[in-house]
């Protein structure tokens, strides 16, 4: 195969120039304007949100138009830390000093709407500040402009939408770029990658190289045995139907890349699931393998900060568990909610006394507090087994309080009457859904890197 | 600090009994001479004690304060454990406070005890290397670790090395029987000997468990096993039995009750296992213990490069679950 093969089509197939940029003329125009307007000094509003669905071409646009009117580009995307400090170390200074070369400056803000409430703290209020001091055009791009939190960066803005994309334009873009690789398709086949995609260009482009590269061919009938709907995110649930039913690994990462639960959490859905739907021991075996060395490339990104990682994870995460299914037929299953994260929140208050009475404990014994409960605790807990009256001096000797001696005695009600019925019992799909999307709000979604490519 | 009245002071006799000053200390002799000569001196280098838990460090340590500084010791001394502090900054910050104030006294530095240093990370040592540079005009640090390996060669070439061993068993079962008859308890001299074969040369163990084995009147072989088998959750053994038997969702259930519900880390869990599996009571072959034993072995090791200990323990017990079967079909 050509070396070229392995680059991404949609980096291979941008567009380099405004007049490869298809579709979208009358934002084209508006953004137009708006970027000359700038020559005769700052505009009304010096900022612009780009928004539109994913893969319509937000970020490409901007990029066109600056190799179109020789400007660099200082970007930021949802890949970086947005924090206050952040933006002041590394965008303000861009936005309000001139370029030394004299070139025309534009700056991008890729991705705002992924702009996280505690993971970028006070971004959007610099943003904000950003838009009345800038010397130079600022384009920001988000899927969603309407979230409330953005409101005072849209007032500050002049909007503009950018449309999902028509079938006869995609359509002849991915007729072109098989003739440019020299792959036999169908005409039916791209139009129906085009409806799966309901429009994203970005996917559909992706799926053509999935199809393309992996058969030389792309015809209607491997379209439609093998690409997904797709509607962006997909729920836990059907990721994981998706994982353990891929016969491919491009089909298995692109069941990861479309989550829309963050690697972290996704790992505690198979973990829980793996066991439900591999039952041969040989296939468990091999599916937590997979799992165990997702979780080492996941310490040591963590460690060391070194994100490059995160794809071995989700190849890990993703290829590495579909192809341990050798001897178990797929059966359809109703997949678990993780129990993990539920036992969790439900002992959390008995934790936190536990760890209370674990620092307390600590002090007075100079050791560390994971000592304190692998020596102990386990000792006052047998203790009281044995002696009651000794091991309830002893502790209120330590200074513990009611709660921390209960948990220690296993008296604590949240930890034995509530975790136990639950954990074992079954839960509805609904319910579950609707826990899980309170509890991934909480989880954070930093580890969500780009994964739109 | 949580100070306890003297009155209900140290309930908990590792502590009551725990040596105040050097001369108390009954082994390490060698280190207990060394001490005491910076003691006289009152001149200290950083030091560095490795050795397993259980043999003194900590308490050498104390004791040490105590000689050099007097009675009033604790406000010459800042206690951390590396292991609870959640960053460098934290105790960057710490060590900064405590060395800004001015000493008062005959001895011109403060003591600065980090317990538990080697579970720090190479980069958090690097830093702290710095910081024991940055602060020698007014403290000195006292490093304790288990494995004096895992300790960078920086800051082990700037420490006065002290190794201490494990106690033997001599002196484990006198220090027992002077607690024993202390606290004026009963005692089979086997029992105390069962007492070190279980801890081994781990004297706050054995006090432990000599403390909770006496919650029960006299100390006898049955009573230690007693509570030992109290102490230890039982779920570890079942849940490795469980898994044997191939039912995987009934182990990890019990694999969450200890982890989640008992707070152990999967690294305690892994351990416990490991000496449970050589232990008769539990039904596995020879063979059987010794795959076990080298698969624990692995696991711990991925504990550590990995980031969560749960998804570890799940596969060690996939795994299990597979051996479990093979062997069944053999």
């Amino acid at each position: 195969m050509p070396e070229s093969s392995y680059i991404p089509w949609i980096i291979k197939y941008r567009p380099k120039s405004l007049s490869d940029y298809i579709n979208q003329e009358e934002a084209k125009t508006i953004l137009l304007n708006w970027l000359k307007a700038w020559d005769k000094g700052s505009p009304a509003k010096r900022a612009v949100l780009l928004y539109g669905p994913p893969g319509v071409g937000k970020t490409s646009l901007v990029e066109a138009i600056s190799k179109e009117m020789n400007c660099e580009v200082i970007e930021t995307n949802a890949s970086d830390f947005r924090r206050r400090e952040d933006i002041e170390k590394r965008i303000k200074p861009a936005a309000t000093k001139m370029s030394l070369s004299g070139k025309k400056r534009l700056i991008l803000i890729d991705e705002v709407d992924g702009l996280s409430g505690t993971a970028d703290k006070g971004g959007i209020e610099t943003m904000l500040e950003l838009t009345s001091i800038t010397k130079h055009p600022i384009i920001m791009t988000a899927n969603n402009p309407f979230h409330p939190d953005l409101k005072p960066l849209r007032d500050a803005s002049l909007l503009i939408e950018l449309k999902k994309l028509n079938q006869r334009d995609v359509v002849k873009l991915l007729k072109g770029i098989c003739e440019k690789e020299k792959i036999f398709c169908e005409d039916e086949a791209l139009k129906i990658i085009h409806t799966k995609n309901e429009g994203d260009l970005r996917a559909s482009i992706n799926d053509l190289q999935n199809l393309g590269l992996s058969f030389g061919k792309v015809t209607a009938s491997l379209v439609n045995e093998l690409i997904y709907y797709r509607d962006r995110e997909v729920n836990p649930f059907d990721t994981l139907r998706n994982i353990f039913t891929s016969k491919y690994a491009w089909q298995s990462k692109l069941a990861v890349s479309h989550s829309q639960v963050d690697i972290d959490t996704l790992i505690e859905w198979l973990s829980e699931n793996i066991p439900v739907q591999l039952t041969e021991p040989e296939d468990m075996y091999l599916a937590f393998q997979a799992l165990s060395r997702a979780d080492i490339y996941r310490g040591r990104m963590k460690r060391t900060q070194n994100y490059d990682l995160l794809t071995y994870i989700s190849e890990m995460v993703g290829p590495a568990i579909s192809l341990s299914r050798k001897k178990t037929k797929f059966k359809w299953i109703k997949y678990e909610f993780p129990k993990k994260i539920r036992m969790m929140s439900e002992t959390k208050k008995a934790r936190e006394s536990l760890n209370k009475a674990a620092a307390k404990i600590a002090k007075v014994t100079h050791c560390s507090r994971e000592t304190v409960k692998s020596e102990y605790i386990p000792m006052l807990r047998a203790l009281y087994k044995v002696n009651k009256t000794l091991a309830t001096q002893i502790m209120e000797g330590l200074k513990l309080e009611e709660d921390e001696i209960k948990v220690i005695v296993g008296k604590s009600k949240e930890s034995t009457e509530n975790t136990e019925p639950s954990s074992t019992g079954p839960m509805n799909a609904e319910e579950s859904l609707r826990k899980f999307e309170t509890s991934t709000k909480k989880m954070g979604t930093r580890a969500r890197k780009k994964r739109s490519q | 600090m949580i100070c306890l009245s003297s009155s209900d002071m140290h309930l908990l006799w590792a502590e009551k009994y725990r040596p105040k000053s050097l001369d108390d200390i009954v082994n390490q002799e060698d280190i207990v001479v060394r001490l005491k000569k910076f003691v006289e001196e009152k001149n200290v280098p950083h030091m560095l004690f490795t050795g397993p838990p259980g043999t003194g460090k900590t308490t050498a340590a104390l004791a040490f304060a105590h000689d050099l500084y007097g009675e009033s010791y604790q406000q010459y001394i800042l206690e951390m454990n590396a292991s609870d502090e959640r960053g460098i900054d934290d105790i960057r910050t710490k060590v900064k406070e405590f060395a800004r104030a001015r000493v008062v006294g005959s001895v011109p530095f403060k003591l600065i005890i980090l317990d538990e240093a080697d579970n720090m990370t190479s980069d958090a040592q690097q830093a702290l290397r710095r910081m024991m540079e940055n602060f020698t005009a007014t403290s000195r640090f006292i490093l304790i670790a288990n494995y004096g390996s895992k300790i960078i060669e920086p800051i082990q070439s700037r420490a006065a090395l002290f190794r201490f061993v494990p106690l033997s068993k001599e002196l484990v079962v006198q220090r027992l029987k002077w607690i024993a008859s202390k606290e004026k308890v009963e005692y089979d001299e086997r029992a105390l000997e069962v007492i070190y074969e279980i801890c081994e040369g781990d004297m706050r163990r054995a006090i432990n468990l000599l403390q909770s084995s006496s919650a029960i009147g006299k100390v006898t072989v049955d009573a230690v096993y007693k509570v030992m088998g109290l102490a230890h959750p039982k779920e570890i053994r079942e849940m490795v039995e469980n898994a044997l038997e191939g039912k995987f969702d009934v182990a990890r259930e019990r694999l969450r009750k200890l982890m989640i519900e008992y707070g152990l880390s999967g690294v305690d869990i892994i351990k416990q296992v490991h000496r449970e599996i050589f232990s008769p009571e539990i039904q596995l072959s020879e063979e059987q213990r010794v795959l076990i034993a080298d698969y624990t072995g692995e696991i711990l090791y991925r504990m550590v490069e990995g980031a969560d200990d749960e998804i570890q323990m799940s596969s060690f017990l996939a795994w299990l679950v597979l051996l479990g079967r093979r062997t069944s079909q053999e």
